[in-house]
């Protein structure tokens, strides 16, 4: 026979239970290891991405020296850069530059993979090999391609007039403006083309055989099975690989910085660059804020779009 | 007879196809390589071009005794091996706890984890500047190992989760009815299953770090606490002789990163198309 002393505990352990039952149907069943789990990434989120970009903003709104308290100026960085010549350059070269590389991107990743789905012997050798620029460090391809596209002692111009006899004599490729934005666009293409094939191989592997089987015996030829069976299976991976490399392609900083640094006379001044140059060249913190924030509306908008059809593509 | 004509022409080509990528990929890196090996009257005098003659190790030397690399090379590993085991331990859990795991917030939180993935660095390369510098960071390799987790973790998380979703529940629940833990179960049935996926998320955090340029460009200004990309880019001079043992920092910059791919690269390309896009 209990006695109340003993109890007690009973009553406080039930109590404490439904507390916790109550508890779970709130925070939801698994909250304390789920919240334990995910404390440090919300805590480096915050810290390390979701201050420093509201701080940003606030930034962009000010008159900001290096080692001088900012001073509230409102929109006015925004206002002066609509009309800056320099700015307005970097803007359409961006735009260049994005669209260019990833569109070329596009194109041979397609092909690559469509190489790689064939009858072909060594397939893993080949996709393994190709992949190589896009783990290899970028600075150091970019170091390269500097090498390599070098006026005097250049591998590409040796190539060209010595080699092959195609041209006269040597070109500047990157000291020339009607050449030097093709130029850094190529390296961008050589790095990232890979991304490109191996998503798309792999979305191709994921088309059951049988589609293609029926495609056949309902007569579809090489070329219609192609845009009826292939490019509908890789359609969504398609829009995330371009999204995500516009994304990315956008903002790329080092190619740029390395091989022309927005040369020459600014006919490849990227946004990413100019932000830097302003920044640390000429020490205008908020004007520099404005320039890599001048893009986020639309930025903003690419990034919504491409996260939901991830989420999409991760749960399927 | 026709149609096998075609097939074998159509195979010819895309062999051939794969070729002219194989040499436009590669040769980068061969005349990387060669240049390196080359001596300095033989760079000036483009004698030879695609063969180093004799082959030298004079730029291995200059590099490795003249120039602050070695110090460089230790500043990278240092950085890259302490953030990618913050950022896979960090990165593992939470992306257990995110796919699996029944919690208030759980899909704000997904979403915020992809989201600060695509976040690109050059909008948050000056404010996180002045944020490591008030935390007393500035030009430290602890800046760095501080700021690298910031896209690393998410990149790790997010690939993780997809690893991590693909894992059939019942196995957990088979052992949580054997009476482990949550955590248990986790330990013991799942890290285990998921170690491919978390050695190539690793892989990938350890190449981001090893690669990265804007912040260690801006957060350092101490030549000895450079870390190799923005080491390297410093010895662009211009000059014939800078090339040879920059090329030759090259080569020593991108071996470990081609060594562990080669090593490992089943992991590598399954891992970044199963959990970063899967379709």
């Amino acid at each position: 026979m209990a006695t109340p002393a003993a109890r007690l505990p009973v009553r406080a352990a039930l109590d404490r239970r439904e507390a916790g039952v109550a508890l779970r149907r709130v925070l939801g069943h698994d909250y304390r290891l789920g919240f334990l789990f995910v404390a440090p990434i919300i805590l480096l989120v915050l810290a390390l991405v979701a201050y420093p970009f509201g701080y940003a903003i606030y930034l962009s709104l000010t008159r900001k020296y290096v080692g001088v308290p900012p001073v509230w100026v409102g929109f006015d960085n925004y206002v002066k850069l609509t009309w800056d010549g320099f700015f307005q350059r970097a803007v359409v070269n961006s735009f260049i530059f994005t669209f260019g590389s990833v569109s070329v991107k596009l194109l041979l990743g397609m092909a690559m993979a469509l190489v790689l789905t064939s009858q072909i012997r060594f397939r893993s050798f080949w996709t393994g090999v190709l992949l190589i620029p896009w783990v290899a460090p970028t600075v150091v391809s970019a170091l390269n391609f500097l090498w390599i596209y070098d006026y005097s002692l250049g591998v590409l111009n040796y190539l060209l007039v010595r080699v092959f006899g195609l041209l006269p004599q040597g070109v500047g490729w990157l000291s020339e403006p009607g050449t030097a934005m093709a130029s850094v666009i190529a390296v961008n293409i050589w790095r990232g083309f890979p991304f490109f094939g191996i998503s798309f191989l792999a979305a191709m592997k994921a088309i059951p055989a049988e589609l293609y089987e029926a495609a056949a015996v309902d007569g579809a030829g090489p070329v219609q099975r192609f845009w009826r069976v292939t490019l509908p299976g890789v359609k969504n991976i398609t829009i995330i690989v371009v999204l995500l490399s516009t994304i990315w392609t956008f903002n790329d900083f080092q190619i740029v910085y390395i091989l022309t640094k927005g040369g020459p006379g600014g006919a490849t001044q990227v946004l990413p660059v100019l932000t830097y140059e302003i920044a640390f060249g000429a020490q205008r913190l908020g004007e520099a804020i404005a320039v890599a924030l001048y893009m986020l509306p639309p930025l903003a908008v690419v990034i919504i779009v491409l996260a939901r059809y991830m989420r999409r593509g991760q749960k399927a | 007879m026709n149609h096998g004509l075609g097939a074998r022409l159509g195979h010819a080509a895309s062999y051939g196809f794969l070729l002219v990528l194989l040499v436009v990929v590669l040769f980068p890196f061969y005349w990387m390589t060669v240049t390196a090996l080359k001596s300095e009257e033989q760079m000036r005098s483009l004698a030879s071009m695609f063969w180093p003659d004799p082959v030298v190790l004079d730029n291995f030397r200059h590099l490795l005794a003249q120039t602050d690399f070695v110090a460089w090379f230790k500043n990278s590993v240092l950085v890259a091996v302490a953030s990618t085991f913050l950022a896979t331990a960090i990165g593992t859990i939470g992306a257990y706890s995110l796919a699996r795991l029944r919690f208030l917030g759980r899909a704000f939180m997904s979403s915020a984890v992809l989201i600060t993935y695509l976040v690109p660095p050059s909008i948050l390369f000056i404010p996180l500047y002045a944020q490591i510098r008030n935390l007393g960071l500035a030009d430290s390799l602890a800046g760095l190992i501080a700021a690298y987790p910031s896209f690393t973790v998410p990149f790790v998380t997010w690939l993780l989760m997809g690893y991590f979703e693909s894992i059939p529940e019942e196995l957990e629940e088979a052992a949580m009815i054997d009476g482990a833990t949550r955590f248990g179960a986790f330990a013991r049935v799942v890290l285990p299953l998921a170690a491919p996926g978390v050695l190539a998320a690793g892989l990938y955090a350890f190449t981001q770090a090893w690669n990265e340029f804007l912040y260690a460009l801006v957060f350092i200004t101490n030549v000895k606490l450079r870390t190799l990309p923005v080491g390297l880019s410093s010895f662009i001079t211009g000059d014939v002789y800078g090339w040879g043992f920059l090329m030759a920092g090259a080569v020593l910059t991108t071996l470990p990163v081609i060594a562990a791919y080669i090593y490992l690269q089943k992991y590598m390309v399954e891992g970044l198309t199963a959990g970063s896009v899967k379709g």
